[in-house]
């Protein structure tokens, strides 16, 4: 087994946990990369669909570099704008959102839009909501891609931009006007985490080769649900490395970030 | 925003927030309809050089509605020519955009007598992978500008409702999030359904600028790959300054009229500019600078981090303020570098004729 980045864990559990035969509704970066290793292996039959108006494309002339990347657009079935693929979602064409954010709670209720909780004069402000809100709310699975640290799996966001299961109410998604079932995995490259049916809270479910669940617990501010049976994560293959590596994000624009602290 | 009907959005985060009574940021729907109504509708050649769009449009206090998404098809030789026309106390409306605000709030920086940003209704304002934008953070973290948040559908929904000639649009996004309490959305009972509906207001800016694949001398004009949100922009401002990679003819326009996608009367000015867009992309014709983009981008943290002004004045000197107009500027980028970007667009199929 070859060694591996945390960013090819995350984009290589990114694949595994999209089906064939769906639609995904990818954000820049590593939804992107996770959703063409799907493609490449295991779900030849999943499609995606880009925010600034692309459903299924062919991406042959590279990886996008961003949603809006004219290349996104090549080769599409379908190709309008925002309002044809955030309508198409409302629909219910787009299976899964695809998101990131700076926090999150134990709903999976995200936070993109500022640190420190005063709106008007923030201490940090972030790009905002882009397409995360609505997808967020309309797609009918969330997935988030986040770091595993303590000061973003937190007890109380800064602000509520991608609503989660709110405070855990089995209504919340309903009295909120939103369609999609909501949360559905949050990926790490130390654990995978899912959510309880019933308390709607944060649920570990695999933890990578060599964790111990009570660590992944040590860096998370709130309580997770720990079921008796956390599996392990699975590694990438030197197939899946070389897909990754060589084929979708060969320039490293994306896999060969280096992590700021 | 109060609402009459609450969703369960309590408690759910620390915000702390000052709630504001409702107000339009730019015309109202009746404004909007009867400015419409007003103007010409014939058909007539509205070629204009962009320092005369700009003069004849942009004031002090108006909605400046941005087109394109991100890096694509933003209308950067139209933002360049306002900073050097001026306009204060501008209210910047876009779903997601790099450049163009960040180019507005570094004219801000420099001379606010000059430029200056009052508020920003948006989703997203940022580079992507090129990085976060420095000058939003510095201007919102200061309490500079006042934002009011929405997502890309969000703000798209409201050009679009904008543009349909309805004052709100119902929304399945926003409850829920604290978007809802913060923006100038307002939770509803669905009369239909009986169950809880967001609705978003109109936005009509005074002032659309987007810039097309191709477009007749009336405005007639036709976007090739992502649409962005132009089509709705261009048809919910009460005046749209267009430009266009190429003129092309008016029999071209009637021989496939289905490929119009912003139609003439909503069109104020157009303004032949090949690319208008740098360094943001335009399909089938060329790909986005990454390095000019990095080249700014990283001017404006500089100042973000050092409160040093001479990079930034140095750029907008010898890009902006010295040219008189965008080809002078695309001159000092030069033939090779927007050949190679020419090359890079791989060439993308688009219709001309």
């Amino acid at each position: 087994m070859s060694e591996y980045t945390p960013f090819e864990m995350i984009a290589y559990t990114g694949s595994r946990v999209l089906e064939d035969e769906r639609i995904v509704f990818v954000g820049t970066g590593l939804p992107i990369i996770a959703a063409m290793h799907a493609q490449l292996t295991h779900a030849p039959n999943l499609y995606m669909i880009y925010e600034a108006g692309s459903l299924a494309p062919i991406l042959e002339m590279g990886m996008p570099l961003s949603v809006g990347d004219t290349r996104a657009a090549r080769k599409a079935c379908y190709l309008k704008g925002l309002c044809g693929a955030f309508e198409l979602t409302q629909r219910g064409c787009a299976d899964y959102a695809f998101i990131g954010g700076a926090q999150v709670d134990m709903y999976g209720n995200i936070c993109s839009t500022i640190e420190g909780n005063n709106y008007d004069k923030p201490g940090i402000r972030f790009p905002g909501s882009g397409g995360a809100g609505a997808m967020a709310a309309n797609c009918e699975k969330t997935i988030a891609i986040m770091a595993l640290e303590k000061r973003r799996f937190v007890k109380k966001l800064d602000f509520v931009t991608s609503i989660g299961f709110g405070d855990g109410s089995p209504d919340y998604r309903e009295k909120a006007g939103v369609l999609g079932s909501g949360p559905y995995r949050v990926i790490t490259n130390q654990a995978l985490f899912g959510f309880d049916e019933e308390t709607k809270r944060m649920m570990l479910l695999e933890v990578k080769p060599g964790r111990t669940p009570q660590e992944i617990q040590d860096l998370v501010d709130f309580d997770l649900i720990i079921p008796p049976d956390v599996k392990e994560m699975a590694e990438p293959t030197d197939e899946d490395l070389r897909l990754l590596r060589d084929v979708i994000d060969a320039e490293g624009y994306f896999l060969k970030r280096v992590i700021k602290k | 925003m109060t609402n009459n009907v609450s969703s369960k959005i309590k408690n759910i985060s620390t915000l702390q927030y000052k709630e504001k009574e409702f107000e339009y940021w730019g015309p109202t729907p009746d404004e909007a309809r009867k400015k419409m109504v007003n103007k010409s509708h014939a058909l007539k050649d509205k070629r204009v050089t962009l320092k005369e769009a700009v003069a004849a449009h942009v004031k002090d206090g108006i909605n400046l509605g941005i087109g394109g998404f991100v890096n694509t098809r933003v209308p950067v030789a139209i933002i360049h020519e306002i900073i050097r026309h001026g306009g204060r106390d501008l209210t910047l409306s876009f779903q997601s955009n790099s450049i163009c605000p960040e180019l507005l709030a570094g004219a801000m920086v420099l001379d606010p007598d000059r430029l200056s940003i009052k508020r920003v209704e948006l989703a997203w304002w940022g580079y992507e992978i090129i990085g976060i934008a420095p000058l939003v953070r510095y201007l919102a973290t200061n309490g500079m500008i006042e934002m009011d948040d929405y997502t890309n559908y969000g703000m798209s929904a409201r050009f679009k409702a904008a543009s349909m000639g309805i004052p709100f649009i119902p929304v399945r996004d926003h409850g829920g999030s604290d978007m809802e309490l913060v923006n100038r959305g307002k939770m509803i009972e669905c009369p239909f359904t009986g169950k809880n509906i967001y609705l978003l207001p109109a936005c009509h800016p005074d002032v659309g600028i987007v810039h097309t694949t191709a477009a007749d001398m009336y405005g007639n004009a036709r976007i090739f790959g992502a649409y962005c949100t132009c089509p709705e922009i261009a048809m919910a401002a009460t005046s749209t300054i267009m430009t266009t990679e190429k003129i092309i003819s008016t029999d071209s326009i009637r021989s496939y009229p289905n490929l119009t996608e912003i139609p003439y009367p909503v069109v104020d000015t157009v303004t032949e500019q090949p690319y208008g867009s740098y360094p943001g992309a335009s399909y089938g014709y060329y790909w986005f600078d990454m390095d000019h983009m990095k080249m700014f981008r990283s001017l404006c943290d500089d100042f973000r981090k050092t409160g040093n002004k001479e990079g930034l004045k140095k750029y907008y000197d010898e890009y902006i303020f010295s040219c008189e107009t965008y080809d002078d500027f695309l001159e000092k980028v030069g033939y090779k570098n927007l050949k190679k970007l020419k090359d890079m667009d791989g060439g993308q199929s688009i219709i001309l004729t």
